[in-house]
């Protein structure tokens, strides 16, 4: 007992020095970048496959134990209604077209979570954590709705690309505020992006709301006018009157490459990552920090608005003040992220399967006999729920495992140091 | 623990066997019902107010028309177009949107299915584009729920007192309703005044609760709830503050005894009457069905029993005037 009191002493001490050096501020990005190093060395692609795994596991458990229905067959209809059956080849008939559709809305899904996911990995990277998603999406989802329906006599590949990339600049505007106040004076981005959220949704409840600016003219309704033709995306599957898949899908997967490409062959990616890693040793280096706080920032941003601009434009083609309050994608951005582990490729995956999730859990893909429809949305937030849980407890696992691993480094130093002296 | 997933695993298999023998049992069953599709909004069923209520009268029709009754749940936007024609392309007889926010999707869903009825709560069929014909409008008369209930208000408070009410959001079928109360109050007595706020929420109750605090403490002595599962915090502010509150679209007498009464909206009775119809064969889209206080469509709820009975009476006569045409004219927006 005596024996381990010094050790203590000896662990507690290294620790306090480290705290001293990172001031008011820093101190939180270090210990993102050491998370996410910590991710990327001790799982690659088992941890985050596991943290699905047992996350539907327990979800099933929750299925069985709440419902007393069978989990497995819960499961399967969740699949069948993602439509991810399609894929299987000996799916034919009425029920291949069925599947088709139900695939159709979850790539819907996928796309922008992609999006969104990217907004939120991208900051992470460089060791900043984004909770302002929701609103560069709706930032972009806006400005889309004002350019797609403003500027109405252009044709029509200048005013789709128009509004695309003014909703994207919106959503990167929007983050640069946040990543100006991150860089000049250290204003934590999780309170400012969540600041900035607010004030998005305030501005579309006034632009729909009645008499706003962009309400509609024709109908007493807080809801904005339709986009016009010309900055309708084209549809390239389905039929483009009942929500098809539009072409933002391939905007999408194009931006994971973006992204890839950015970080990992690029000087700007170089530098965001060696923030990440740690801004001390980066700005040692002769790095600009703050330069690539806010410009990691507003690159987040740009893919969030580039989310909100292809739904408007895609699917929705108008937003009402409803939609505006109870819109969640950037959030769900944030799991796809942490799902993710940052990368390109995780991203694009857990992006995927949330969709599917979202989808394959609609009440009209769950057959009141296999799962009631009071409960099936509630199902989609137990298994999103579960697999936040389970990421934030793997880390809490990988932790525990470094931590022995440390004790254990430690315990064997102090005798050799005390034959020292 | 691999020992106990696995014992876990069998055990679902296990329940597995037995779903499908009690699905074989049940498809015994079937013939030539009616079904119904029901596609609520973003609101959801637990909002105790126009998507629940939609749900009492589909329920209602599968027990006493043995129609065969599906929700469809909308949890985001992006859920309208496919709800509406998954259900369509099921071969539904009627499909039933719940709320104006899906009046858009339902003007490009119904034209696509002629042979499929369609019916919007809350939304005139000659607003949607293109004004299909097989769609119908369940519309209501919220102004004269509210007038009534602003009558009781009036009288249930002293001279100059003031009264008040919390919206969710600035929309048509909220302004009836308070336009409607302000208007009763004041017919009422004309010495009461009238706050009215708005929460921007239907969802969340601690935003209706802060509006009815303000209220309250600028003077108001009834709070009149228009913001569905939002308004349960006003009506809560109502009973902490030792003041009166009055419901919204369902009976909320069962909340406490500081409920004056409750406005009402029947959607139950509107969704239950298009079942009806089509059953019988009389459902007509390119139309709207209005409910009103003579129709039995809106009314009051349940009135407190500390309610003196002379006023309760003079409210039923009142009722009966609105019934008869004698009051006409109720404003339905907010000044």
């Amino acid at each position: 007992m005596s024996e381990q009191e010094p050790e203590r002493r000896e662990l507690a001490e290294p620790d306090t020095p480290e705290r001293a050096e990172h001031p008011t501020g820093g101190d939180y990005a270090p210990s993102v970048a050491a998370r996410l190093a910590l991710f990327q060395r001790a799982g690659g692609i088992l941890t985050p496959l596991l943290t699905a795994v047992v996350a539907f596991f327990v979800g099933g458990l929750v299925v069985l134990v709440t419902t007393g229905k069978n989990p497995l067959r819960t499961y399967e209809a969740i699949f069948n209604g993602s439509g991810l059956n399609w894929l299987f080849p000996w799916v034919r008939g009425e029920e291949r077209f069925l599947a088709g559709l139900n695939l159709q809305q979850t790539l819907l899904l996928t796309t922008a979570l992609i999006l969104t996911g990217l907004a939120v990995a991208f900051a992470f990277r460089c060791g900043l954590f984004n909770i302002g998603g929701q609103g560069q999406y709706l930032a972009g989802a806006i400005v889309a709705v004002w350019v797609g329906g403003a500027l109405s006599g252009l044709p029509r590949v200048a005013h789709v690309v128009l509004a695309i990339v003014i909703g994207a600049l919106a959503g990167a505007v929007l983050a640069g505020i946040a990543g100006l106040l991150k860089a000049t004076v250290g204003a934590h981005e999780v309170i400012t992006t969540i600041m900035l959220n607010w004030i998005v949704v305030w501005i579309g409840t006034y632009a729909f709301g009645l008499g706003g600016p962009l309400q509609n003219e024709t109908l007493a309704v807080p809801i904005s006018e339709d986009v016009a033709e010309t900055a309708k995306l084209p549809v390239f599957w389905g039929d483009p009157l009942l929500q098809g898949l539009h072409v933002g899908l391939f905007v999408a997967l194009a931006a994971l490459v973006a992204f890839w490409i950015v970080l990992n062959r690029t000087t700007l990616g170089y530098e965001v990552r060696a923030v990440g890693f740690n801004p001390e040793a980066a700005r040692y280096g002769g790095i600009n920090v703050p330069r690539n706080y806010f410009l990691a920032m507003a690159i987040s941003g740009l893919f969030a608005g580039l989310a909100g601009a292809l739904d408007i434009l895609g699917w929705q083609f108008r937003l009402s003040v409803s939609d505006v309050q109870v819109s969640a994608l950037g959030f769900i951005g944030i799991a796809v992220a942490l799902l993710g582990r940052n990368t390109a490729i995780g991203v694009g995956l857990s992006a995927l399967l949330f969709g599917a999730l979202l989808n394959g859990t609609s009440t009209r893909n769950l057959d009141p006999e296999v799962f009631p429809p009071e409960l099936a949305s509630n199902l989609t937030l137990i298994i999103q729920g579960l697999v936040v849980l389970f990421v934030g407890a793997d880390v809490l696992v990988l932790y525990l495992w470094q931590l022995r691993r440390r004790l254990r480094g430690r315990s064997a130093v102090p005798p050799r140091a005390e034959a020292a002296t | 623990m691999l020992a106990t997933l696995l014992a876990l695993c069998a055990l679902l298999v296990a329940c597995g066997g037995e779903d499908e023998a009690a699905e074989t049992a049940r498809e015994g069953g079937g013939g030539e019902a009616v079904r119904v599709a029901l596609v609520t909004d973003i609101g959801g069923l637990d909002d105790k107010s126009f998507n629940f209520l939609a749900n009492q009268g589909l329920k209602r029709a599968r027990e006493e028309l043995g129609v065969e009754g599906r929700v469809l749940i909308s949890r985001s936007p992006q859920d309208y177009v496919p709800n509406l024609s998954s259900a369509a392309q099921q071969g539904y007889d009627l499909v039933i949107a719940v709320g104006f926010l899906m009046s858009e999707s339902v003007a490009t869903v119904a034209p696509r299915f002629p042979d499929v009825d369609f019916a919007i709560v809350d939304f005139p069929q000659s607003g949607l584009k293109g004004k299909p014909k097989n769609v119908r409008g369940l519309l209501f008369k919220e102004q004269e729920a509210g007038y009534l209930a602003g009558y009781l208000a009036g009288l249930s408070v002293e001279d100059g007192a003031t009264v008040s009410s919390v919206g969710g959001q600035k929309i048509p079928p909220v302004d009836h309703y308070i336009a409607g109360y302000q208007a009763g109050a004041k017919a009422a007595n004309p010495s009461v005044k009238t706050l009215n706020g708005y929460s921007q929420d239907f969802v969340d109750q601690a935003k209706c609760k802060e509006v009815a605090l303000t209220q309250i403490s600028r003077g108001s002595k009834v709070v009149f709830q228009v913001a569905g599962g939002c308004g349960l915090g006003a009506l809560d502010a109502a009973k902490q503050r030792d003041v009166w509150g009055i419901g919204v679209d369902a009976d909320q007498s069962n909340l406490g005894e500081h409920i004056l009464t409750s406005a009402l909206k029947k959607v139950d009775v509107a969704v239950f009457e298009a079942i009806e119809s089509v059953q019988g064969g009389t459902f007509q889209g390119g139309a709207d069905s209005v409910f009103d206080v003579k129709s039995g469509g809106v009314g009051l709820g349940k009135i407190s029993a500390t309610v003196p009975q002379d006023v309760a009476d003079e409210v039923e006569d009142v009722e009966r005037q609105i019934a008869d045409g004698e009051i006409a004219n109720i404003p339905d927006a907010v000044k």
